[in-house]
């Protein structure tokens, strides 16, 4: 398979989920690690390592590509406070992908590559007239990193690497209902983010055959939209209320927050890796969702909304057993610490403490290898009473309980060369 | 290679698809609704025009079907709540008494109604003066009656022909005389709400305390007591559970609270001759007769009248609204509209106008002999009038409920909070402006469908307080505010 058609492959997937880490991260970057509960940093499995620590791709002895997908399928449940109607999402399949291809002499001590990845993203639809409507009704937020990336082993015991994190694609999707005196419009605010660079940086140290540790730094980057559509649907152009709402364009500023990880691997047998991260989320840059608009609507120039996040840390072990030459088993978990506090969860990330479960497994034909992974992700069932989104000041939501669940199967092809 | 691929992972998939099956959480296993220790097999419900679901000046098939007794019982059904049945207007008569609805605004903002007279409800024999209406002779759980008091309910024949045609409306043919109190006790509840008491002051502040009409003054604190703790005695004769809820400071409805704060900004507009506006008005109050030097006339500062933000203590009533831009003409305008709600025949005009002093050729507003007529004005003394009766009713309300152990809706203490801050409801704002805050209807006194949703909801969570009960409240969002067009 040639290149250029992997990255038609890739061009045809550019979406992304609510999948699986805090807030709108995504951390399903490759299918060997999704296997083993995410983790990464600390190991130097394939050309993945460009995301989890640019820092061990040296060490990543075969070149290769190598494509990835998976799929989400995440279902869940609403009960507004004080009802008793059960509210579902509209189920829609979201397919996150990540593309790898790294080069370097045989022997040498370099590897260079380039990753394409999608570390953000949030597809949601809500029921149909469900009490959260004004708040949200469906959400597609997307975000496809270009990283083009380099990495030099020092000594046969440490590898450092980096890349420029290019924000290629970032596009938001966000509809709600308005609240109209006797009935309800529609907004859709549809926008593009402007390219931005970040980078990614880490070091990779392996001391013995049996141990090795990662240290890995991923920027922000604050994904802005100028000049986005804002469309009216739903409110009658004959009606006194229509000049209210005219159809206008707005800028927004969403932060792709930096992340920092650890990892240690212990490789106990050749057979056997086990592998144990920790990662960073520094959400507390979130403090608003903030639009602008060129023309006044309903009276106002600015929508504001507050989330005020906080830093939260994921924890993550996984391993992997090689059955045969050719064929390895995972499994791995993961706890993923909300960045929402109580009385701040939004629609658009309904979400809580994770618990994932994982399985995975490869198959490799001489220099073909085919990965397949599943994570069973559940969102913890989290409440919020309308008291205390008085007390926040964070009305602009909805009252009650969610609770998520999410299976995402994925599949990867691998060629070395 | 593809083909074996798709061999290969078709079980793998099929067991995806299991797994998928057995992923959707499942919330509802977590609510039970509940009636605690209430029965809500025979609901009924006792009130005023806020009970039977009046809205926009009127009483009409939409605004039944939105009464809170309605939104209640919709919601006890979840309990084992019963049948619960209203005095429905006919499809075919669904504009029962008429309404007001919003017809545009002018071109500086205000609010343009016109009046719904298609079809009424209207039966033969009646007369404007006098209207009666096509009755329901059914059993009703909703004894929701616009316009009584609780001063009404041992009045005999209340609802006969020469009563309340809203209550006539409802009452059995055979009994063309039985008491509301009668009526009540015949009912036999095994739940009940109770929102009784609201035109024993309404009927005085919507007047401006002008008028000497019964319907205009204010009940007796002796007889309110008295008939209240007769009420409540034959609701709860047989055991029944329920909440009694008390009655609001009007003077937070935007029946009171439109007209003034923008009245107050165009008197404070520099004119010629008057850099700082014009400084103060004079207002009649009162209903007593008596001329321009008499004490039925009173100065009142502008910088007195309440404006927004609840600086000033005057308020001005929703039907002033039409007449304040005549200030400083010489017209009699006003007294003409005030003098044709009296009923009385057009030739008695000069009489009145002598009565009470009132030279048309004098500036309306400004002069003594002309003034701002005590209709249009609920003026600080009055304001306490009303207050000082609401306390002493609400008082009298909550100590007989709370001796039967019943719940207790604190209406007055609510609808302040709503007024001073609004109430948001799945994230929409609603707050107690006029026309744009969705709770009030066109009449600035009665509630829309959502401002009614809200009342249930409240009325519920206070229910499953006082009863362990669990009723699933509304999403108020779901019913509208003042229809737009």
């Amino acid at each position: 398979m040639k290149l250029q058609s992997l990255l038609l492959v890739g061009g045809a997937l550019l979406t992304s989920t609510a999948a699986s880490a805090g807030g709108y991260q995504v951390t399903l970057a490759g299918q060997k690690n999704n296997g083993m509960g995410g983790v990464g940093v600390g190991l130097s499995l394939d050309q993945a390592a460009m995301f989890y620590n640019p820092g061990a791709l040296a060490m990543v002895r075969e070149r290769g590509v190598q494509v990835g997908v998976n799929a989400t399928f995440a279902r869940s449940a609403f009960v507004a406070e004080g009802g008793s109607t059960q509210r579902e999402l509209r189920n829609s399949v979201v397919t996150p992908f990540n593309l790898y291809a790294s080069f370097g002499p045989a022997e040498g001590k370099f590897r260079a590559g380039i990753a394409v990845y999608t570390p953000f993203g949030s597809t949601l639809k809500y029921a149909e007239g469900w009490e959260g409507r004004t708040a949200l009704t469906e959400i597609e937020l997307q975000a496809v990193y270009v990283q083009p990336t380099f990495s030099y082993a020092i000594t046969d015991q440490i590898s450092v690497g980096a890349g420029l994190t290019v924000l290629a694609y970032g596009a938001v999707n966000l509809q709600r209902d308005v609240p109209l005196p006797d009935s309800f419009g529609h907004i859709e605010l549809d926008g593009e983010a402007e390219r931005k660079i970040g980078f990614n940086a880490g070091v990779f140290f392996k001391p013995s055959e049996k141990f090795s540790l990662g240290i890995n730094y991923r920027s922000k980057i604050d994904a802005e939209v100028k000049g986005g559509d804002v469309t009216f649907t739903d409110i009658d152009p004959n009606s006194v209320l229509a000049a209210r709402f005219p159809n206008t364009k707005f800028d927004a500023t969403l932060p792709l927050i930096a992340t920092t990880s650890i990892g240690i691997g212990i490789m106990p047998t050749e057979k056997l890796t086990i592998g144990l991260d920790v990662n960073y989320a520094e959400w507390s840059k979130y403090k608003t969702l903030e639009f602008t608009f060129a023309d006044p609507i309903n009276g106002s120039n600015t929508s504001v909304s507050k989330r005020n996040y906080e830093d939260a840390l994921t924890f993550r072990l996984g391993g992997q057993y090689k059955i045969t030459d050719g064929l390895t088993v995972r499994a791995g978990a993961a706890y993923d610490e909300s960045p929402v506090r109580d009385g701040y969860v939004t629609p658009e990330t309904p979400d809580a403490n994770r618990v994932s479960g994982t399985i995975g497994a490869s198959y490799a034909v001489g220099k073909f290898g085919v990965d397949f992974s599943t994570q069973f992700v559940s969102i913890s069932k989290r409440s919020q009473t309308q008291s205390q989104l008085v007390a926040n000041g964070t009305q602009d939501r909805v009252a009650g309980t969610y609770k998520t669940n999410i299976v995402i199967p994925g599949i990867g092809l691998n060629y070395s060369f | 290679m593809a083909s074996k691929l798709f061999t290969k992972s078709a079980p793998f998939l099929a067991f995806l698809g299991l797994a998928l099956t057995g992923c959707q959480p499942d919330l509802e296993q977590d609510i039970k609704p509940s009636s605690g220790t209430a029965d809500f097999s025979r609901y009924i419900s006792v009130g005023n025009s806020l009970t039977a679901g009046y809205a926009d000046g009127g009483l009409y098939l939409e605004g039944q079907l939105n009464s809170y007794p309605n939104l209640l019982a919709q919601q006890f059904r979840s309990v084992g709540g019963g049948e619960f049945v209203q005095p429905l207007f006919t499809e075919a008569q669904r504009n029962g008494t008429g309404y007001l609805r919003l017809a545009g605004f002018t071109a500086t903002g205000s609010p343009i109604t016109a009046t719904v007279t298609t079809e009424l409800a209207l039966r033969a024999g009646a007369t404007a003066a006098r209207p009666l209406y096509t009755k329901f002779t059914e059993p009703v759980n909703n004894l929701g009656v616009p316009g009584i008091r609780m001063s009404d309910i041992l009045t005999a024949g209340y609802g006969s022909v020469q009563g309340n045609p809203l209550f006539e409306r409802i009452t059995p043919d055979a009994q063309p005389t039985q008491t509301y109190l009668a009526r009540v006790t015949a009912s036999n509840p095994t739940f009940f709400s109770a929102w009784m008491g609201n035109n024993d002051v309404l009927g005085y502040a919507t007047s401006g305390g002008a008028s000497t009409a019964p319907t205009s003054i204010i009940t007796s604190t002796a007889t309110f007591t008295a008939n209240n703790n007769q009420l409540i005695d034959a609701l709860t004769a047989n055991g029944a559970k329920g909440i009694v809820a008390t009655i609001p400071d009007v003077t937070n409805i935007p029946f009171f609270t439109t007209v003034g704060p923008s009245f107050k900004a165009t008197l404070l507009t520099p004119q010629p001759g008057l850099p700082n506006g014009v400084p103060g008005l004079v207002i009649q109050t009162g209903s007593a007769p008596g001329g321009a030097t008499s004490t039925n006339r009173r100065q009142i500062l502008t910088a007195d009248i309440r404006d927004a933000s609840g600086v000033g203590r005057q308020l001005f009533t929703l039907t002033s609204s039409p007449f304040l831009g005549l200030l400083n003409q010489r017209t009699g305008r006003a007294w003409r509209y005030i003098y044709g709600q009296s009923g009385q025949p057009a030739a008695g005009f000069p009489i009145f106008l002598t009565t009470y002093g009132i030279d048309t050729l004098q500036t309306f507003g400004t002069s003594a002999g002309n003034p701002i007529p005590s209709a249009f004005v609920l003026d600080d003394v009055e304001q306490t009038a009303v207050r000082t009766a609401t306390t002493a009713f609400n008082n009298a309300m909550i100590a007989k409920a709370t001796a039967k152990n019943l719940a207790v809706f604190d209406v007055n203490g609510f609808f302040a909070r709503v007024a001073s801050g609004g109430i948001v409801t799945n994230g929409v704002n609603n707050t107690a402006q006029f026309i744009t805050g969705n709770l009030f209807s066109l009449d600035g006194v009665h509630l829309t469908p959502r401002g009614y949703s809200i009342v249930a909801n409240e009325m519920i969570r206070i229910i499953n307080q006082q009863y362990g009960a669990s009723v699933p409240t509304l999403n108020a969002n779901d019913y509208p505010g003042v229809k737009f067009p």
